[in-house]
């Protein structure tokens, strides 16, 4: 009785856990500063929680590996500058695979960058007419400053990005009709073709 | 269910395609013009029915439809199911082409024992019990084909065990919702178009007829 319990009591958790292997495995990276954060998870909602991701480089060896949290986040500080290969097996057959380009990765502490948006920005003031030097725009933001300001406009793009994803992952009318069509269209071609060979063999007999 | 790219070894992928284009071969031999319909309502329904998600519990599981295909086509099931796989690679993403030989096996060849194996007793029966039937060959083809994806998985260097456990758990709900899927198409073809489900019976009759019925389409053509 006992072990007819328990049987039914791990049935029920991993049937709990992985009810969602049924669907599709979504994987994204993108750059965050001088780190890659990434989301794995399936295209159900679920996120592949405690999930050990491997990370390879383009020729395939293995640089490092990582663990997601609970909603199948992680985030991922190179290295080397080589470009990544992000690989996590779900089991079942379920493999997310996501490449990252490092020259997406160009880290807020580039001097070169911020160099650029701050002339842009004093150019800006200047048109506007404002009162504002150009040593007063470069003194008002310190690196301090950049770094908040960064955190926050990647906090704020997050959701827009996880939308992105959700978006791609779509299935419209559109395709779903298309799909239909071809298949009707496909038979539709080897009815023809049957039918053909029929007659054919018809008149010869 | 759809295995995707890069989950397989280099030698399971060529062995499932092997065995893909083998049983498209046969199925297409088996082909009976009158079938080619049915087939392609068959591949539209399965093709779709992965994008029907029917929540169970917290989560949600989709539709494959595959032992309906196997019931009312045997053989021909390869050929409709490896066309609703190809265009779900292409279309949706799921599984890939490198996998598509494997998926295809996967998928067909427990839909054709399920329905050479309940065909018999879902032509032979009245509605009810034919439904029932219908209900254990949908959810008996789920069950053979987590087998067959562990057997992929335990082929590719997984271990056998852990992953057919694993598989098998995870489409419990799948079994059951398929079953009770497949057991409302068999009652509604049994009550609207029994004839669909008693395809040997069917052939035969227009093998041995079709001297004359030939004639007589020739003769259409000519006229038209």
């Amino acid at each position: 009785m006992a072990k007819l319990a328990t049987g039914v009591f791990l049935a029920g958790l991993l049937f709990g856990m992985q009810a969602a292997q049924a669907h599709k495995v979504i994987a994204s990276v993108f750059p965050s500063g001088t780190a890659v954060e990434g989301e794995i998870g399936f295209s159900n909602g679920d996120m592949a929680a405690d999930t050990l991701v491997e990370v390879f480089d383009r020729q395939g060896n293995k640089i490092d590996e990582i663990r997601t949290d609970a909603d199948g986040f992680f985030v991922y500080t190179p290295s080397r500058k080589v470009d990544l290969v992000f690989r996590a097996d779900l089991g079942a057959g379920h493999v997310a695979e996501a490449s990252f380009d490092i020259a997406d990765l160009t880290g807020i502490s580039g001097p070169g960058s911020i160099a650029a948006v701050s002339s842009d920005d004093s150019a800006n003031i200047t048109v506007d007419g404002a009162v504002v030097g150009d040593n007063a725009t470069k003194t008002a933001i310190t690196r301090e400053q950049e770094e908040v300001i960064a955190a926050i406009v990647r906090d704020e793009l997050r959701p827009l990005r996880r939308e992105i994803t959700a978006y791609k992952e779509k299935n419209d009318l559109q395709s779903i009709l298309g799909g239909i069509g071809y298949i009707f269209g496909f038979f539709g071609i080897a009815y023809y073709l049957a039918a053909r060979r029929l007659r054919a063999k018809a008149t010869k007999s | 269910m759809h295995i995707v790219d890069g989950a397989l070894a280099p030698e399971v992928l060529i062995g499932g395609g092997v065995l893909a284009v083998a049983g498209l071969g046969l199925g297409l031999r088996k082909l009976p013009i009158d079938k080619i319909p049915a087939t392609g309502v068959l591949s539209a329904t399965f093709f779709v029915a992965s994008l029907i998600h029917v929540p169970v519990g917290p989560s949600s599981v989709h539709l494959i439809m595959s032992g309906l295909a196997g019931l009312v086509l045997g053989w021909t099931a390869f050929p409709a199911l490896f066309v609703g796989l190809l265009l779900q690679a292409i279309f949706f993403g799921f599984g890939g082409l490198t996998v598509l030989g494997v998926n295809t096996v996967n998928i067909a060849f427990p839909a054709v024992i399920a329905g050479f194996m309940f065909r018999g007793l879902v032509s032979r029966s009245n509605p009810t019990f034919a439904a029932i039937w219908g209900g254990c060959a949908g959810a008996l083809s789920i069950a053979l084909t987590t087998l067959f994806v562990a057997i992929s998985l335990g082929l590719s260097g997984e271990g056998f065990v852990p992953a057919a456990k694993l598989v098998f758990f995870a489409h419990i709900p799948i079994m059951a919702v398929e079953g009770l899927v497949s057991a409302a198409a068999v009652y509604l073809i049994m009550k609207v178009k029994p004839a669909l489900l008693m395809a040997d019976a069917r052939i035969s009759r227009y093998d041995a007829q079709s001297p004359a019925i030939l004639a007589e389409q020739v003769n259409e053509a000519n006229n038209g």
